[in-house]
């Protein structure tokens, strides 16, 4: 009896897909190919013959791997990209958004009457800085959703400091356009305090992000191939 | 013979018919469009799977693992609501395609 399952797996060693359904794929060609074959000895054949007609059934093996490939992965990488990298992302702004807002809410509430100059500017440093704090948390949560759904590093990377994406556009996208068409803005927008929107609204809450995340993702890395090795 | 460009183009509609028929698994498909087509089309493990994996991330096939009654599992493909709804317009379009050939075809010479 030939062993077309350990022909199939040989020809199409290299596919790239997850490996259950790698092993459906070989599982399925090997029956059919045992069918074939079956079926040509029926019909008389030698089985040297019906091995080598059987085996015509595939003329190139590289481009049928590359075939398949296509076929099963093309809208699978789709939903992929949704689980590593869309959903922490979204996940992450939104929580750094409602974050952000409960803390002004929680502050304003409590908030003392200003008596001084420096009484004033507490609320604002105040909220700042618990979302700053909060952000190492939502960090290391857009790190972890990545790296569980099996994100590649730059899949990780930008989940975790996807919040600040949005700042980044105005500063580089929207305040360049905006400065082009309003001759005005030009004259209102002072450098110094451009740069230091950017410090406090991009490189900071960024720093934040990379704070809680990076070392998730480096204890989640660890955990996976530790328990990769105990499997073997 | 039927020439390779139109066997493409009616690889879909092949196997959308006969699994209209019922569950079939690949080699029984194959083996159902070759007698049906009286030998004009006939489809190879190379050409078969790569089009029914297509099938199946459309929605049109479904596949799922059964026992066969010699005891070997197969791998048996449903045509799915969409895969019928695919069917009938499909269909249409190369029995239009096929009429307006033959009256090319007959259409006497000037």
């Amino acid at each position: 009896m030939r062993d077309w399952q350990e022909l199939v797996r040989r020809e199409l060693s290299e596919l790239d897909l997850e490996s259950h359904e790698r092993a459906d794929v070989i599982e399925e060609l090997a029956a059919h190919l045992d069918d074939v074959y079956d079926n040509l000895r029926k019909e008389g054949l030698s089985e040297e013959e019906s091995f080598q007609r059987s085996l015509s059934e595939v003329k190139d093996w590289r481009n049928l791997r590359r075939k398949i490939q296509i076929a099963r992965r093309k809208e699978t990488v789709a939903p992929q990209r949704v689980t590593q990298f869309w959903l922490p992302s979204f996940v992450t702004l939104s929580l750094s958004m409602i974050v952000l807002s409960l803390i002004g809410i929680f502050v304003h509430a409590h908030r003392i009457e200003p008596r001084s100059g420096w009484s004033m500017m507490v609320p604002p440093a105040t909220i700042y800085m618990r979302w700053l704090l909060s952000l190492i948390l939502i960090g290391a949560t857009g790190a972890f959703l990545s790296q569980r759904a099996g994100g590649s590093q730059r899949a990780v990377f930008f989940s975790i400091v996807f919040p600040v994406m949005p700042y980044l556009a105005f500063f580089f996208v929207e305040l360049p356009v905006m400065l082009l068409f309003n001759d005005q803005l030009a004259h209102i927008i002072m450098l110094p305090a451009l740069f230091a929107g950017l410090v406090a609204w991009v490189l900071i809450p960024g720093a934040a992000l990379l704070a809680g995340g990076l070392p998730a993702k480096l204890f989640l890395s660890r955990r996976s191939s530790t328990r990769g090795a105990l499997a073997q | 013979m039927i020439g390779a460009g139109i066997k493409r183009g009616t690889a879909e509609l092949a196997v959308l018919s006969v699994l209209g028929d019922g569950a079939l698994h690949g080699y029984e498909m194959a083996r159902r469009i070759e007698q049906q087509t009286r030998g004009a089309l006939r489809f190879t493990l190379a050409s078969l799977y790569p089009l029914l994996y297509r099938m199946e991330k459309r929605g049109w096939v479904r596949g799922a693992w059964e026992m066969s009654p010699t005891g070997r599992r197969r791998r048996c493909y449903n045509l799915t609501p969409q895969g019928k709804k695919e069917l009938a317009p499909i269909r249409k379009e190369w029995a239009e395609l096929f009429r307006a050939l033959r009256h090319l075809a007959e259409a006497p010479h000037a």
